[in-house]
């Protein structure tokens, strides 16, 4: 029998925070989605028998609606912030001198210092209805004002923080790709614009993916954004489930629209997350 | 030369104030094979570098095939390319690797897969075609390198330190193997190494470059039997020097007056004033003190290394100057290390160079 190291002994102190913390809550709310709930009161029904009234009701199209929405808008952020970001990576990797890449470095993480309100707020401020830049939204051709004016804020929202998650994380993937690839494409033939593609975006696409993981994550589960800048027009799950606890105490439908919210984006962060494994296996890793 | 496919003149590249490259000029006949040669820094990867179109020259033109492609991106070029870690695509399979050329350059369709079955008979791989870089020994990975390079047909191929990622044994293998491919195709190669053994059996010319400049371009045997600068006898194989002082007229055979006294030397452009000589060590012999020889140096025996198929034996002449000679060893009595012996050598084996910093 081998005696249980000290790497294995020191998961102890994290489990035994992380079970107590993280998952009893977990079971509880799992509970507290099955329980009947009764207007005026805070919380579900203690007495009543368990039901799948609250599940059911998400299934109706209003509640539909939302999730929807929550996944939309934030694959929009995302792409918009693989579609950015990865050439903000290819220049600091490939062409940047030492100096510029540590402001460009700097910069990125910079902003992930900066509370998301405040750069929200900049951003409303700006290109929202009554800001300056309010014509912004018209390059899209769509009025700041107007429901795809709000949807446009959120992605910029959105945006704002993924761009720098996803430039930052692609870095560490371009790094890893050698230089060398790109000129052997370059002697066969191949034009700048085909070795980008060909060669240095096919082997960056787990780490494209990872990125992508990353900055969706972060977008289905934000609260803050569609909350400032939304202005009712993009709600997400996240603010539905906020007032639902919050404003009308309906804690068995919070607690559902929570479960269901949390199987959705675990089945596919874990489809996700196998793309990635399989697209490794598939480069001969 | 009958028809140069390679020719760079006066190429010079600069990075920031020195220049890597410095006016250097040389040209390639069909089928050849040159070897650009020198340590480390001295500019034969950034003339490499140049011919493939990464670099862009500040001076001077190259042509390839008589069009001038100084200016030209490197897909603009027929020019093949072998890497130091072979750069095979990881993301791709074999066949996708050799194909990827050929796409690019217009190959139909129909021909591709034939061509890279024939390939890989030609780099003697027959049937890896689906087979991943990664499940390639180095050895492998680099003969698949060469047939992704070849398979294209390009009029030059560039070869990056092709054999100093592999083993010793290898390397020795392999080298044979690359000059075998490379006639098969009667391509035109360069290849860039620093290992002077891998240029003198790979290649039909070596370029030796030292500090950006081109110091001489001679074949295998004449840069180690003919150098021309202290550097080239140097940095290919091993030598004694002495230094001393020429003094004779014209290019009469003259003597250098040195501290172990003159020694005579042949006909040469070298002018009079301080000069280095260079014997090397199998030209110098330990001799009975009356044979045959045309110089004759008193030394005395210091050590003995056996190196193999020779014996080393140093020995230190009267002013101090450790020298080595080599001796078959076949059995022969040998001095022992404090004996006092007589070493001689020929004037034709004694090779006269300007002393460093004379004007050559």
């Amino acid at each position: 029998m081998r005696r249980p190291s000290l790497s294995t002994a020191l998961l102890w102190p994290a489990l035994l925070v992380m079970v107590p913390l993280l998952l009893g809550p977990l079971l509880l709310l799992a509970h507290e989605s099955l329980k009947p709930f009764v207007g005026g009161r805070i919380g579900g029904d203690e007495s009543g028998a368990l039901t799948l009234q609250n599940y059911a009701q998400i299934a109706d199209p209003q509640y539909v609606r939302y999730f929807l929405d929550t996944f939309r808008v934030g694959l929009l952020a995302t792409a918009f912030a693989l579609v950015l970001g990865f050439p903000v990576a290819h220049f600091i990797v490939r062409r940047a001198g030492p100096t510029m890449r540590r402001l460009m470095v700097g910069g990125l993480v910079g902003t992930l210092f900066l509370s998301i309100i405040v750069r929200v707020y900049a951003i409303a401020m700006t290109f929202g209805p009554h800001g300056p830049l309010s014509d912004f939204s018209r390059l899209f051709g769509i009025s700041a004002s107007s429901p795809d004016g709000a949807e446009l804020m959120v992605v910029l929202g959105l945006l704002n923080s993924t761009l720098p998650l996803v430039a930052l994380t692609l870095i560490g993937t371009l790094q890893n790709i050698n230089p060398r690839l790109e000129d052997a494409a370059l002697s066969l033939g191949a034009p700048r614009w085909k070795t980008f593609f060909q060669i240095t975006v096919a082997m960056s696409l787990p780490g494209i993916l990872s990125a992508a993981i990353i900055a969706y994550a972060f977008c289905i589960s934000n609260l803050v954004v569609p909350m400032l800048v939304g202005r009712g027009f993009i709600v997400f799950v996240s603010n539905l489930i906020y007032f639902r606890f919050s404003e009308v105490a309906n804690f068995p439908s919070g607690a559902a629209l929570s479960m269901v919210m949390m199987v959705i984006s675990v089945a596919l962060f874990y489809g996700l997350l196998s793309l990635v494994r399989s697209h490794w296996q598939e480069a001969g890793k | 030369m009958i028809q140069s496919v390679l020719d760079l003149q006066h190429v010079t590249k600069r990075f920031g104030d020195t220049a890597a490259v410095d006016n250097v000029t040389f040209e390639v006949a069909r089928g050849e094979i040159v070897a650009l040669l020198g340590p480390s820094g001295c500019g034969k990867t950034t003339t490499l570098r140049m011919i493939a179109g990464f670099e862009q020259p500040d001076e001077g033109r190259i042509f390839i095939s008589g069009v001038d492609v100084a200016r030209k991106a490197p897909y603009e070029r027929n020019v093949g390319l072998v890497f130091q870690d072979y750069a095979l695509f990881p993301h791709m399979s074999v066949a996708q690797n050799i194909a990827f050329g050929m796409k690019n350059r217009g190959v139909p369709a129909r021909d591709i897969a034939p061509r890279i079955a024939r390939v890989l008979e030609q780099v003697r791989l027959p049937g890896i075609e689906g087979r991943r870089p990664s499940q390639l020994s180095g050895g492998q990975q680099q003969r698949v390198a060469l047939a992704r390079a070849l398979v294209t047909r390009p009029d030059v191929m560039l070869l990056d330190e092709p054999l100093s990622n592999l083993d010793a044994k290898l390397r020795l293998e392999l080298r044979h193997e690359i000059r075998a491919i490379l006639a098969t195709f009667d391509c035109t190669s360069i290849i860039v190494t620093h290992d002077q053994e891998e240029a003198m059996g790979l290649a039909d010319r070596i370029v030796l470059m030292n500090k950006g400049r081109i110091e001489q371009v001679d074949t295998p045997v004449g840069l180690y039997q003919r150098p021309q600068t202290l550097f080239a006898a140097d940095f290919i194989g091993h030598a004694n020097w002495i230094s001393g002082t020429l003094a004779r007229r014209a290019a009469e055979a003259g003597v250098v007056e040195t501290k172990v006294g003159g020694i005579a030397v042949a006909p040469g452009a070298v002018a009079d004033g301080p000069v280095t000589l260079c014997i090397r060590p199998e030209r110098l012999a330990i001799v009975a003190a009356d044979a045959p020889a045309d110089t004759r140096l008193a030394a005395v025996v210091e050590r003995l290394d056996p190196v193999g198929a020779d014996l080393r034996i140093w020995s230190r002449l009267g002013d101090g100057t450790l020298v080595q000679s080599l001796e078959k060893n076949v059995g022969r009595a040998l001095p022992a290390p404090g004996v006092g012996v007589t070493l001689g050598f020929k004037v034709a084996d004694c090779i006269v160079l300007p002393a460093d910093g004379a004007a050559r």
